[in-house]
């Protein structure tokens, strides 16, 4: 048994006969924010079902505060869960709704009234008390959904990608609220998201999921700069993956990630890994070794992205606005280079 | 200009040969004479008040209540929690099972009746009022687990989930937060239920003995052998109760959207 | 569940019934039953007016949902419920209407007997007419819902469009309309045609034994002949029949958008 707060141990999930998580373990400490980051269908959604125990594991165990709860029913693990769809009870009134776990709990009705008219005041809506969800927008239900959850002072809050529900700029506001609960409750939270900048964002440590597995465990800044693997890369937003095909005299051949076409790019220097990858301000345009065509130049705002072709394929760039500009169609001289490469393995 | 009223027209037509006949039935009621006639000779309100004094009609009514409220509520009691369990698990022969709840609709009324008959009350000595309650409920249910399933559906899982991570059983999450939620489908479906079962003829056709009539039943037989203008205003009243239903239940609950 | 599948089990005794000749397997039944001139004519008749009927209402049904369509949403709604209504009213009520209207000093022998056109009442009740006009009123609302809701989904740009390429109306409805609302005719199409087949009330009251239908027939036969072997094989015909069209029913509505 580790010392970890939160330990999933073997873990394997499974819908019936298809498997969906197999042989999970993930440690998650004690006061932390961790997010599960990745597209849909890798699993996220699923492993935190399997710790809130609205999912049977197959196998493994689950360890929270200690204590083996594998086969603790749902109603009796004390975790709290913000559901995507927010599930706030139509029926009830935003108090009602708060009050609803406290009043299960048989607490006295002086403290729960007290703890719920805390609750609501901590998201700011002691003054929405008495209206239905319905009455309420997006952002309202978002933060009704989290005093729910927070007044049971759970072991653990899970979050189903609370945010994809509301617009951007809502969003950026929730994201600095949650950042904010966090800090003052110190609740240990397991974050669920594929949006990648929102699991920068918010996360302590972010762990990237893929099919099932975890791909890459890191804290934002790890995964950001140092992805490991094609996969985690694609997701961090190196948009030029490149394949090296050969390598010998110091040289590097590159070649499509995954085109049969036999051409090559040669860069300077060796190096070990199956592939390299730059995001697009690492790409230099104007001067360098290799040559390409324009295919598309967008500007945007601070920088301006060009889609360059070469003989491997396409090459995004990204460039400072004040850089010489060029048109759809010039022949332009770009560099890859081996400093600004991240190697990756498959 | 033309098309306006073209369509205007084509929609009168249709309400006039769907709706107009009641008009009828109320003013044949009305009549101040003796027999069925319209327009009628004279007005008057004495058959509206003379179906009360026809003993056979109260009887009947009483019946038809009974069964209509008894069986549609028997109906709910089996309805929800099978709604529920077919529209919340994967049931083995879930299919199979929707099917046989809903074949009393696909079948025939009348047969159903007389199966009932010969093969129930006959040789098993059921009465004939269990066997009308047993039919009636039965043909109710449809109805029930359909309405019923129909607002589960609008009802999402997350719910039940969070009420069971905020402490609640499968059991209490369905009670506290299920069932309020789906008041309105359930009478919804009651009311639908209601309306089948007490206007329901085929079924009770064969099922009804001397002395124990449904009061459709009852009004054939009463139409067969009289020609006085009771049965239009038993008629029409019956019909202002089913429309008085709907209506206070189209108010409240917006009915129309569980139908 | 219980109580549809006792009540399942007497329905499938009785099919068998159809099957037995003095207590052997056979069917000699069927071929008894067919070969007499009386059955022979009722199940035609029967067909024959369930098509009608459905034609019938398939035709002003789309002329009605047309119109009713392309009202104002706030008119809409209020005509949708004038439509609606008859459904809710006992189809005793709603018969029983026909006979103020077709009787021999009804509504209409009135009007004959007054303008001069006959001297003597003209005979409308116990015949075809009568039956088929008690049906159509019975039953085209559930044709018009059907074909409303399949035309609230089509794309008013459609018609438009095709106007603008050059169909006449009648090309607008037989290669837009047509096909976009085949699901919703179909769906109406069984409803009223099914509703025809097993009415018992319509056919009882309007036809009398002049008219009989396979409903009335079956009655017939159990009443006055306790004639179980005819009854199990016409019971067994409206089941096929009625399974047949709830195929049909499924078939189409399983092609577009079931998931």
């Amino acid at each position: 048994m580790s010392d970890a707060y939160v330990s999933l141990q073997q873990l394997t999930l499974a819908y019936g006969d298809s498997i969906a998580v197999p042989d999970l373990d993930l440690d998650i400490n004690e006061g932390e924010l961790i997010t599960l980051l990745g597209p849909s269908g890798c699993g996220k959604t699923t492993t935190m079902r399997a710790i809130a125990g609205l999912m049977q594991p197959k196998s493994g165990r689950i360890f929270i505060d200690g204590v083996d709860v594998t086969r603790v029913s749902a109603n009796k693990r004390q975790i709290g869960l913000v559901f995507q769809s927010y599930a706030l009870f139509p029926h009830l009134s935003a108090y009602e709704n708060v009050a609803f776990g406290l009043r299960l709990r048989r607490v006295a009705s002086h403290q729960i009234q007290q703890q719920v008219n805390q609750g609501l005041e901590r998201v700011g809506l002691q003054q929405l008390a008495t209206r239905k969800p319905a009455e309420l927008s997006g952002g309202q239900q978002q933060r009704l959904a989290l005093a729910r959850s927070l007044v049971m002072q759970p072991k653990v809050l899970l979050l189903d990608e609370p945010l994809s529900n509301l617009d951007a700029k809502l969003r950026l506001e929730m994201r600095s609220e949650l950042q904010r609960l966090q800090r003052e409750t110190a609740i240990t939270m397991v974050f669920v998201t594929h949006d990648q900048s929102e699991a920068l964002a918010l996360a302590d440590r972010i762990v990237l999921m893929s099919d099932g597995h975890i791909a890459q465990l890191g804290t934002a800044e790890e995964l950001y700069n140092a992805p490991d693997t094609v996969f985690a890369a694609d997701f961090m937003g190196f948009e030029n993956i490149f394949k090296v095909a050969d390598e010998r005299d110091g040289l590097c051949y590159l070649a499509g990630r995954d085109s049969d076409v036999s051409a090559r790019l040669e860069i300077a220097g060796s190096s070990e890994a199956g592939y390299l990858a730059w995001r697009p301000a690492a790409v230099s345009v104007g001067q360098g070794q290799h040559r390409g065509e324009v295919r598309s130049v967008a500007f945007a705002g601070e920088t301006r992205e060009y889609v360059i072709e070469c003989t491997i394929g396409f090459v995004k760039a990204q460039v400072p606005v004040g850089n010489r500009v060029h048109a759809v169609g010039d022949v332009v001289d770009f560099e890859l280079s081996l400093s600004t490469a991240r190697p990756l393995r498959d | 200009m033309t098309q306006l009223w073209l369509s205007r027209l084509v929609i009168f037509l249709t309400l006039t040969f769907l709706i107009g006949p009641f008009f009828i039935i109320i003013f044949a009621g009305l009549s101040a004479g003796s027999s069925l006639a319209f327009p009628p000779d004279g007005l008057s309100l004495k058959w509206y008040l003379a179906v009360f004094e026809v003993e056979s009609f109260r009887k009947s009514f009483i019946l038809s209540m009974f069964l209509a409220v008894g069986g549609t509520l028997t109906a709910l009691v089996l309805g929800v929690p099978a709604a529920y369990a077919l529209s919340r698990y994967k049931l083995p022969f879930g299919e199979t099972i929707k099917l046989i709840v809903a074949a009393p609709i696909i079948v025939p009324g009348i047969i159903v009746g007389l199966a009932l008959l010969r093969y129930l009350v006959v040789p098993l000595d059921f009465t004939v009022t269990m066997a009308l309650f047993l039919a009636h409920t039965a043909l109710v249910l449809p109805y029930a687990v359909r309405v019923v399933s129909a607002s589960l559906q609008n009802l999402r899982v997350d719910m039940e989930e969070a009420a069971v991570l905020l402490g609640c059983s499968r059991l209490g999450a369905f009670s506290r937060v299920v069932l309020p939620n789906i008041q309105g489908g359930i009478l919804a479906a009651f009311i639908l239920g209601f309306v089948t079962s007490f206007n329901q003829v085929p079924v009770s056709l064969f099922l009804s003995g001397p002395g124990v009539r449904t009061l459709p039943i009852d009004m054939i037989a009463y139409m067969e052998i009289t020609y006085d203008p009771s049965v239009a205003a038993l008629s029409a009243l019956l019909a202002f109760l089913s429309i008085g239903i709907v209506f206070v239940a189209e108010r409240f609950l917006g009915f129309s959207r569980y139908v | 569940m219980f109580t549809a599948a006792l009540f399942l089990v007497p329905v499938v005794i009785l099919l068998s019934e159809g099957f037995k000749v003095g207590g052997e397997w056979s069917l000699a039944g069927y071929v008894d039953f067919a070969s007499k001139p009386l059955n022979q004519k009722v199940f035609l008749r029967t067909l024959k007016l369930g098509f009608l009927v459905a034609l019938t209402s398939a035709i002003i049904g789309y002329a009605t949902a047309y119109c009713v369509v392309n009202l104002e949403p706030r008119h809409r709604g209020r005509i949708f419920g004038l439509i609606v209504l008859p459904l809710m009213i006992s189809p005793v009520a709603r018969t029983y209407a026909w006979i103020v209207i077709l009787g021999r000093t009804g509504i209409v022998n009135q009007f004959i007997t007054g303008t001069g056109l006959s001297d003597t009442p003209v005979r409308f009740l116990f015949t075809e007419t009568a039956v088929f006009l008690g049906l159509l009123q019975l039953f085209m609302p559930l044709m018009i819902i059907s074909l409303i809701s399949s035309m609230e989904n089509l794309p008013k740009d459609a018609i438009a469009a095709a106007r603008v390429l050059g169909a006449n109306w009648f090309q607008v409805f037989t290669r837009v309309i047509l096909p976009l609302t085949k699901e919703g005719l179909v769906m109406g199409g069984t409803l009223v045609f099914t509703g025809s087949l097993t009415a018992y009330i319509t056919p009882a009251i309007l036809g009398g034994s002049k008219v009989l239908m396979l409903e009335t027939l079956l009655y017939q036969r159990v009443n006055v002949a306790n004639d179980y072997v005819s009854a199990g094989i016409i019971a067994t015909i409206l089941i096929v029949m009625c399974f047949g069209a709830n195929l049909v029913l499924k078939r189409v509505a399983q092609g577009r958008s079931q998931s």
